[in-house]
């Protein structure tokens, strides 16, 4: 009997170790062992040293959608920023607060496909929301941005922004309700302005919150793919491509499945090194905690 | 239910406080008036798709897109779940719908079983070594689709069922296993010891404290896991188009394609009508269900 209550668990975890260990551990090994090779299309076990790698970053594409991914993570820090204004502003009491926030949490159950569908659609120049403004006289306002390299990036932003808020006003709001209601008080007590209550103390008391979101918005970043595709398919002429857009394209587009791990194989070291201090962190309170 | 936070974040979202404010100050309406052109920020898309979705194609194209339809009409919505063309098949989206379905009912089965029976023996089983396993699936739960696509290619062709509607439901269960263990696991960590030690003296048997008390507890985190498991299937991209092969694409691929294919002139009213049936399940889970669904949300950060 208590043999096996030894047992029994050990033998439900087995297919969760089998995943871990083929699905995860084993492929992220065939990948990058993979992008040390020749590899095109049919796989091609001879080593060829970092050629991939120096190829990579000689290649103005791959540069390219290194720097729209920082773009993109700097622009969409907007999400942060907003989703947090949104946050304290229906925390306090506000008229119609259950309205406003089923409107500002829906567009997380819309995918990234149909937001990409739905806003490539207004940024059309010809039935979109630019002829309604110039149909109003105002022609000095241009939204074609996606039919630009100088500005595709706002738009998919903009996309963005406009998803992710609510995920970022949720997990603000859950902050907020961790802080002593007792803080507001004594601030009106001693007069202290509605702002600097804010700025002086809610943020600072914050900040796990914040380090979480600005965590969890630069893995999203690297990961980011189906709004690209939904919007620009990585155009005009390739100014919007970003690393999962472009190792996926290395991989079906130009079968070459050497670069493309190559490509993947940066991406997670990207991912590893966002990520890292977070790992840190966590397993840091878990030992002290016990 | 802190359980549904496996980030440390206390759950979100409790009823408002219902005490106001009688007398209207100006920073009041100042906050109000942001508030509420926040409000039609988010709202534009969402008002954009559905009156362009009931107009006729001559009607968009006088290019007024936030008017409403002088005539309304269902043609394109027709349009779009019987005969839009989508690549070479012009079956609209209703095929895609019907993939989505059947890659969406396995994949539940499976990630939710698995993950939660997994988390169930790493929470309450002295396992010595469910701590680094712990930590295995905590590195798992980001890395990026992109570095395992290429061997899940190979291993689900291997088993024959690359390019299946079930193939891709297992794709989603494994992707799916490492943050839904997490969830279970930090849930059933919260059960207080009391009740499972008792019944671990008594029969200390494995399954019937997992179906006698632990199950029965578990009717809230299943909802959140639930609907969190649903969105992502659902709103998936990248796994139906790598897995999906000819036959097995999810709607959001044939949605894609879609608003793609028809060269020239997009008609734009099937493209709409089509993106708001590929939408229309979440959105409808979210306005039913709105706090599970965004504890499930934000309980599933690291997966986004």
């Amino acid at each position: 009997m208590v043999r096996w209550s030894k047992v029994a668990p050990q033998l439900a975890l087995i297919p969760a170790v089998l995943v871990t260990l083929t699905a995860f551990a084993g492929a992220v090994g065939w990948t990058i062992y993979l992008s040390f090779t020749n590899t095109k299309r049919f796989p091609d076990y001879a080593l060829v040293g970092w050629k991939q790698y120096f190829r990579l970053f000689n290649d103005e594409l791959w540069i390219r959608s290194i720097q729209n991914m920082v773009i993109l993570g700097l622009g969409s820090l907007a999400s942060i920023v907003l989703g947090f204004i949104l946050a304290a502003l229906i925390d306090k009491e506000v008229r119609g607060e259950g309205i406003f926030r089923t409107v500002f949490l829906y567009p997380l159950a819309v995918s990234l496909i149909v937001t990409g569908i739905v806003w490539r659609w207004l940024f059309n120049p010809s039935v979109g929301v630019e002829n309604f403004f110039h149909s109003i006289g105002w022609n000095w306002l241009h939204f074609n941005w996606l039919a630009s390299p100088g500005t595709v990036m706002n738009g998919i932003i903009l996309a963005s922004v406009w998803q992710s808020t609510g995920f970022f006003m949720a997990l603000m709001l859950a902050g907020l309700k961790g802080i002593n209601p007792e803080i507001w008080k004594a601030a009106k007590l001693d007069g202290v302005s509605f702002w600097r209550v804010y700025l002086e103390i809610i943020i600072p008391m914050m900040k796990l919150t914040f380090l979480t979101c600005v965590i969890l918005l630069s893995i999203g970043v690297v990961k980011a793919y189906d709004i690209v595709v939904a919007m620009t398919n990585g155009g005009p002429g390739g100014s919007s491509f970003v690393p999962a857009y472009f190792a996926v394209n290395a991989y079906w587009q130009k079968e070459n499945l050497g670069y493309a791990s190559a490509a993947a194989t940066i991406m997670l070291v990207i991912t590893a090194l966002l990520f890292a201090p977070f790992l840190l962190f966590v397993l840091f309170r878990r030992r002290n905690a016990t | 239910m802190n359980g549904s936070s496996i980030i440390g974040l206390p759950s979100v979202l409790s009823v408002g406080r219902t005490r106001r404010r009688r007398r209207i100050r100006p920073h009041q309406i100042a906050i109000s008036i942001f508030l509420v052109m926040a409000a039609l920020f988010f709202c534009v898309p969402i008002y954009v798709i559905l009156v362009t979705s009931f107009k006729s194609m001559n009607e968009v194209r006088l290019g007024d897109i936030f008017a409403l339809p002088q005539r309304w009409t269902f043609a394109s919505w027709k349009y779009a779940w019987f005969a839009a063309c989508s690549g070479m098949r012009c079956d609209g989206v209703s095929g895609g719908f019907f993939n989505s379905l059947f890659i969406l009912l396995p994949s539940l089965v499976l990630s939710i079983s698995l993950s939660m029976l997994t988390g169930y023996a790493m929470a309450l089983w002295d396992v010595k070594w469910a701590n680094g396993l712990l930590f295995v699936l905590f590195v798992c739960a980001v890395v990026p689709f992109q570095i395992i696509m290429y061997p899940l290619i190979k291993i689900t062709g291997f088993f024959g069922i690359y390019g299946t509607t079930f193939g891709v439901a297992v794709v989603h269960a494994i992707l799916a296993l490492p943050i839904l263990t997490l969830i279970f696991r930090n849930f059933f960590r919260s059960i207080p010891g009391e009740l499972t030690a008792a019944a671990m003296i008594d029969s200390g048997s494995f399954w019937r404290i997992f179906f006698e008390i632990v199950l029965p507890m578990s009717g809230n985190i299943l909802i959140v896991v639930l609907i969190l498991q649903i969105t992502s299937v659902w709103n998936d991209f990248i796994v139906g188009l790598t897995f999906g092969g000819h036959d097995a694409q999810p709607m959001t691929v044939i949605l894609n394609n879609l608003a793609l294919s028809d060269t020239g002139e997009n008609n734009y009213s099937v493209d709409m009508a089509a993106a708001l049936l590929t939408a229309a399940p979440p959105l409808i889970i979210y306005f039913v269900l709105g706090k599970f669904f965004v504890q499930g949300i934000t309980a599933g950060a690291l997966k986004g």
